[in-house]
């Protein structure tokens, strides 16, 4: 096919001389640096670019602006990319969607015929009966739907970041009334952020071949106006940058590319203009039907001829205006129908001129022509809007440009908090009422004509500057004299269809939704605007309603019998435009903490585990083998992970008291013990341990994952009372190491001058002191039930204090253990671990810990709760077994009686020391008695043990204790 | 299929009396299902008061997932007598809600996590609802989108796999409960608020509406996001915070993924409709609000939550976000059933995150405690005494994120 390229013209965006070369479905396509892929596809004849979602028709370019849902192609494996606005790169991979075999001979575009059969909803009145067949029908259903193809082994890479821009004064649009908005605002001084969606500055004027008022064309224009906004270094521009969101805090979300930029601005001024809708009628999506301003941009942005022979419907100026700009690029129109009866501009007389028939009162009723416009039929309408009989007349074109819809872009507006009335005379929702800090300006606002526009762009900007407190009285008065003038009366005449009893009336494309659809939806009584949609599917496709939003008000009041104001609009949800998971994902990062010693661990072998935020050992070399050391020789794990925090002040033990079940106040200085915090319906939160240092300081100990919550629940309960002290989290300062076993006194000793008998450090003793010449706060306690020291230090000695450690131990053979065997020591001594076998529901009476409940104290955080679980009597409990068979349980097996679930299994390990397994569970209370008999349900046997309520190991505690 | 070619009405809008036997307030799924049950025992002077229009609260924005593997016995009970009311709804209302019985996971990335899914696991089987522990490769082949690789932060571990589970278009039931509350000739009236509730000695009167006064002596609270709000009408306070929770919808696409995906971990779940959309949804906001605002900072975190799970979804793009209220309970179960001390008022409220689930059971139980006077077994464990006698249904490791 010939190349239907225009000559060079200086509005083009093209450079001429740099090909490009891409493939379309295998198809060499040759197109130039500038172009976007559909502008190269439709100079080398390609018309139809998409197959509809639910009938499989032919569809075309249409808006050529990234709106609507007809040039969605797969585009280098990536599905739904809207090919109008995509730049074509070399050696990029073009392909149709939702077509078999080709775009252009797709089989399944039988379905067009169907239409009876498929009428709305008609999902929801069959394959009802049989039941049994649902699934099929549904997998059926499942293939045929979607549009893109995904290729889910593909994981595209990204390269986005997120932004964060802050500005006084942020102005959406970069237009004629954005760019006035901007000069004047940083005329008095203001900082201002200007975004726009385009790669240059100047909005529709960018297009316009033709001066819209004076001399200038609007393409020289609009480089003027880039060039005043470029001299101005108070105007920072955001080019390429679309404002999908405005959200609560004055928070724009701004998509740049594959970047997210989070605008925080004082004021905001919306000049976002607005955008050309589609006309409901007979076959209205047949390729070669565009929208005018789509057609401007493929002729003057891109330099392609879009066809031979062109009809203009219009029902404003603007449509006279668009037939012009055709002549001017070189396109036939065959005739201009313009619904008004009298067409107002002065252009109407240049075009009779022209020898254009401009045909008043007149309007399309129908395109004819199988896969694209080949003729469309004329009719004149009465005054009631219903066609004229005997007045229908075709004519021959290949292309239909619709000047006949037209819709403010004020979804930015609305989810700042505007209130947008409909305007009859515009027949549009425009802003009634705006919050103080939003501003809205040009033909989003109502603004007519280029001199308007300007001027109520340069209002905006005026009003902007001045809230912040820019400007003086002169200003003021600016702005009292530009509020002064009236827009000119607008001439337009709203119409949004053309009645006619033919069924491919669409008023939504991407769903395929026609005007005898909604007709029948309201029938059906879905006679509300919202349930209208959701029956329908109407605005919920990828063009986000913006091609359908105002033809579905407009046909919803009509069947209605209300107005469009009665009939009011969907809410404008965010994005504004399709965003990609990829761009609001960003650079995610998950944390990671390490403690200080981590690559002596990983240079051990250790197996990982995540705890929290934290990486931990699980094991180096066996359970067993780490489990007997620490029974019998000397064993060390890295703690470093517990959440540690300082508490010091006047009030710390007193405070202390409050958030524990248990006592501190009494705790003497050089003591540690153990601490159980509980929520206000007395639940388990965390446990950990307290060393009282002084008078008014303590050192707390919390749970490896459970930190921030503790210290967020510290605060919580601090802030706002008087009490006086301080909780510093002092976790990451500090590296840990518990030496446990029996030789642990002696490898100790090597290291220290402390003196370490049981009569100078008993157990629950905490002592600071040197060890291997470094300050360290020992805490005698011990988890893993044998004679222990918890050692707490300065983070950079993490790694030497380790290797020393070991190095003292070499004789004893000392080897580092990790959390598994470290879980089961703790499980032969019973001890629990918060939220591994306590949960949402469980408290210290039920879980067995009575004694670290302290009723006799004034209050504490859950005691009210803690009194009442008293009062009615236990419902369950929380205590060890030990299986009969040799079977390990799962953790959350179910202890099951008469093959029903009574309670579950927490924990439950194989413990070397003892030759059996042995665990923890929730069980009723009647079954909650030593030595009784129980029943677990592990792989589907029901297994037996017998509880246990005394630790496995060691009861008495001497171990501990020696 | 005859309906296909039939333009009937689904309901009518008829005169608002001044007197009905019962009214519901709350046009959803639960308080439609509550009016078609009492007409099928009968009770047809039945009046539904929807502030807005029918299904626009919480029925309109949840993410239509339906389940019953829940953690508590009495949970799993409840459930499942839902989600088999479900498989019979279509045709029990002949109205295809297009139920997509496609199967549920509940991914684990930590060893509690797993532990956690187990003790699910375990009680589900033990009731008779089918659930089971599967590890990743079996998720893989499940699932082929997935990334069950050890690159992740926190690599999948295992996953609860429910078969019975799957997605509904959550407009279908509402409409159809509607319609077939209708044909029996109940009323329902949209764009009615409740705005008092009248009582006298201890026995609800009357309610009064934007649009009259209406007697009567049997009102259920059946509403989500305001039911604490109602609730103060008759002087009544309920243990409930209200939070926002967030949901987007991405581009149509050829259907991939086939199985309800959610990661309690990631707080994230993710399915996809019959239609190709993909709907992503998170756990509730950390804050209190009544507000229906969407936020920047839950598309963010949601969507690298998602590509964590789903890498290949990079360039796939969102097309909407939307807002719902959550009425949470301590417990995380609701609370439904008569109140001591005020005869006629009955709740079907503290409906969380997990309200669309149970609409049909809640409905019919609603029902037989209307006509009978006597609590169903299966309510009893969800009375509101049981926050006065401290007697919790502990489902918040099951009813929190995992939707």
């Amino acid at each position: 096919m010939k190349d239907s390229r225009l000559p060079p013209h200086p509005a083009q965006r093209v450079n001429r001389g740099k090909p490009i070369t891409f493939t379309f479905e295998g198809r060499a396509i040759h197109a130039y640096d500038g172009e976007t892929v559909a502008a190269a596809l439709y100079a080398a004849g390609v018309r139809t670019f998409s197959r509809s979602f639910k009938y499989h028709r032919p569809r075309g370019l249409l808006c050529v602006a990234g709106r609507c849902p007809n040039c969605l192609m797969e585009v280098d494996g990536t599905p739904n990319v809207r090919t109008c606005i995509e730049p074509a790169r070399q050696e990029m991979r073009v392909r149709g969607q939702h077509a078999w075999p080709s775009l252009e001979r797709d089989l399944f575009a039988c379905f067009d015929k169907l239409d009876r059969v498929l009428p709305v909803g008609f999902y929801y009145k069959t394959f009802i009966h049989p039941t049994w067949l649902w699934p099929t029908y549904e997998r059926v259903l499942r293939r045929l739907a979607g549009l893109g193809r995904l290729d889910i082994a593909r994981e595209p890479e990204g390269h986005g970041e997120h932004v964060h821009l802050h500005a006084d004064l942020a102005i959406v649009g970069g237009g004629p009334a954005g760019i006035a908005a901007a000069l004047e605002a940083a005329r008095l001084g203001v900082e201002v952020l200007l975004i726009d969606d385009g790669p240059t500055l100047g909005g529709h004027l960018q297009w316009q071949l033709l001066p819209s008022e004076g001399e200038q064309p609007g393409y020289a224009l609009a480089l003027n106006l880039a060039d005043l906004v470029r001299g101005e270094p108070r105007i920072r521009h955001l080019a390429g940058a679309t404002a999908f969101g405005l959200y609560e805090g004055r928070l724009l979300g701004v998509m740049q590319g594959e970047h997210l930029i989070k605008v925080r601005a004082q004021r905001i001024v919306v000049a976002t203009g607005g955008f050309e809708t589609p006309l409901v009628f007979q076959n209205n999506d047949r390729p070669g039907v565009f929208l005018g301003d789509g057609l401007q941009r493929l002729m003057t942005l891109y330099g392609i001829s879009p066809g031979r022979r062109a009809l203009v419907i219009a029902n404003a100026d603007r449509g006279l205006r668009l037939a012009r700009e055709l002549l001017a690029a070189g396109i036939e129109v065959a005739a201009v129908a313009d619904v008004r009866s009298e067409p107002h501009s002065a252009d109407g007389q240049h075009l009779r001129e022209a020898g254009v028939p401009v045909l008043s009162g007149h309007t399309v009723l129908e395109v004819r022509g199988r896969k694209r416009v080949e003729a469309a039929a004329l009719v004149s309408l009465d005054s009631a809007e219903r066609p004229s009989p005997g007045s229908e007349k075709t004519v021959e074109c290949d292309l239909l440009a619709l000047a006949t819809g037209w819709e403010p872009a004020s979804a930015l507006l609305a989810q700042g908090g505007a209130r947008l009335d409909y305007r009859a005379d515009l027949g549009g929702f425009f802003p009634a009422e705006l919050p103080s800090w939003l501003f809205a300006a040009g033909e989003v606002r109502g603004a007519q004509g280029l001199g308007a526009i300007q001027k109520d762009g340069r209002l905006a900007g005026l009003k902007a500057a001045l809230s912040l407190g820019a400007g003086d009285a002169r200003d003021r008065a600016l702005a009292e004299a530009l509020q002064e003038d009236a827009n000119p009366p607008p001439s337009i005449r709203p119409i949004v269809s053309v009645p006619h009893p033919k069924p491919k009336r669409f008023v939504c494309l991407c769903e395929d939704v026609t005007e005898k659809d909604l007709a029948d939806a309201i029938q059906e009584g879905f006679d509300h605007i919202e349930t209208l949609k959701r029956y329908t599917t109407l605005t919920m496709g990828p063009c986000q309603g913006k091609m359908c939003h105002r033809a579905s008000i407009g046909i919803c009041a009509a069947l209605t019998g209300r107005d469009p104001s009665q009939t009011g609009t969907t809410t404008a949800r965010p994005p504004l435009k399709p965003v990609p998971l990829g761009v609001l994902a960003g650079p995610h990062h998950e944390p990671v903490k390490l403690t200080p010693i981590h690559h002596l661990h990983a240079s051990l072998g250790a197996t990982w585990m995540d705890m929290g935020l934290w990486k931990r050992p699980l094991v180096y070399t066996s359970v067993e083998e780490e489990c007997r050391v620490v029974h019998q020789g000397v064993g060390l794990i890295d703690v470093s992970t517990l959440g540690k925090l300082d508490v010091k002040g006047r009030d710390a033990a007193q405070f202390l008291d409050w958030i524990h079940s248990n006592r501190f106040s009494d705790l003497k200085a050089g003591r540690v013990r153990y601490r159980v915090m509980l929520d206000d319906a007395g639940i388990i939160l965390d446990d950990g341990t307290v060393a009282r240092l002084g008078e008014d300081h303590f050192f707390l100990t919390t749970g490896s994952g459970s930190l921030e919550l503790v210290e967020q629940w510290l605060e919580w309960w601090l802030a706002g009372s008087d009490r006086c002290l301080h909780v510093t989290d002092v976790t990451g300062a500090l590296a840990a190491i518990n030496l446990a076993g029996p030789k642990s006194r002696e490898v100790l000793a090597r290291l220290t001058d402390l003196d370490l008998s049981p009569e100078a450090l008993p157990y629950l003793a905490a002592v600071q002191g040197t060890v291997a010449g470094i300050p360290v706060l020992i805490l005698r306690i011990g988890f893993v039930g044998e004679l222990g020291y918890e050692m707490h230090f300065a983070a950079e000695y993490g790694d030497y204090l380790w290797e020393t450690l070991r190095e003292a131990g070499r004789e004893f053979d000392i080897l580092p253990f990790g959390v598994e065997a470290q879980r089961v020591l703790r499980l032969e001594k019973l001890h629990i671990i918060p939220g591994h076998d306590t949960d949402a529901l469980s408290n210290p009476l039920e879980a067995d810990m009575a004694w670290v409940v302290k009723m006799d104290k004034p209050d504490f955080i859950g005691r009210a709760t803690l009194a009442r679980v008293k009062a009615r009597g236990l419902r369950q409990r929380l205590v060890g077994f030990e299986m009969l068979t040799p079977v390990v349980p799962g953790e959350g097996d179910a202890v099951v009686a008469d093959g029903l679930p009574v309670g579950r299994v927490t924990s439950a390990k194989w413990s070397p020391v003892l030759g059996r397994a042995i665990g923890m569970a929730w069980v009723p209370p009647d079954l909650a008695v030593d030595g009784g008999h129980l029943q677990v349900k592990c792989d589907g046997q029901v297994c037996r043990g017998r509880v246990v309520t005394k630790p496995f190991y060691d009861p008495e505690g001497k171990r501990l204790r020696s | 299929m005859w309906q296909l070619f039939k333009r009937e009405r689904m309901w009518t809008a008829r005169p608002l009396k001044d007197r009905y036997e019962v009214v519901i307030i709350g046009g959803g799924v639960h308080g439609l299902a509550t009016a078609y049950y009492l007409g099928k025992l009968g009770v047809r002077d039945v009046a539904v008061c929807e502030k807005g229009y029918i299904g626009s609260g919480a029925s309109g924005r949840n993410t239509a997932i339906i389940r019953s593997n829940y953690r508590t016995p009495e949970g799993v009970v409840f459930y499942d007598e839902s989600v088999r009311l479900y498989e019979e709804l279509a045709a029990e209302l002949g109205y295809n809600v297009l139920f997509s019985q496609q199967g549920h996971l509940t991914l684990a990335h930590t060893d509690s996590a797993v532990n956690g899914l187990r003790v699910r696991a375990e009680v589900n089987q033990l009731m008779g609802v089918e659930s089971r522990l599967i590890w990743p490769p079996e998720i893989k082949r499940l699932v082929p989108a997935i990334d069950v690789s050890s690159r992740p932060r926190y690599p999948i571990l295992a996953a609860l796999y429910h078969a019975p589970g799957g997605i509904i278009r959550h407009d279908a039931v509402v409409w159809g409960y509607a319609r077939g509350a209708d044909r029996m000739g109940i009323s329902i009236h949209p764009f009615t608020e409740v705005i008092g509730i009248g009582t006298s000695n201890g026995q609800v009167t009357s309610v009064q509406t934007t649009r009259g006064t209406i007697r009567a002596g049997t009102v259920v609270n059946a509403t989500a996001g305001f039911c604490s709000t109602v609730a103060k009408l008759v002087g009544l306070k309920l243990p409930i915070v209200t939070h926002p929770l967030q949901a987007f919808v991405t581009e149509p696409l050829s259907p991939f993924l086939d199985k309800v995906i959610v990661s309690a971990n990631l707080h994230v779940y993710v399915s996809q409709t019959d239609r190709g959309e993909l709907v992503i949804g998170s756990e509730i906001d950390p804050y209190s609000s009544y507000s229906y605002k969407s936020t920047l900072p839950f598309l963010e975190a949601t969507a690298a939550h998602t590509l964590e799970l789903f890498p290949c979804l990079r360039q796939v793009r969102v097309l909407r976000q939307w807002t719902g209220i959550c009425d949470m309970t301590p417990d995380y179960s609701p609370i439904m059933g008569e109140v001591p001390g005020l005869k006629g008022f009955i709740l079907d409220v503290g409906w969380g995150t997990y309200g669309f689930k149970a609409g049909p059971v809640s409905g019919k139980r609603i029902a037989e405690l209307i006509v009978t006077g006597n609590t169903p077994d299966v309510l009893k464990p969800f009375s509101i005494t049981r926050f006065w006698e401290g007697r919790l249904a502990g489902e918040k490791a099951a009813a929190a994120v995992s939707h």
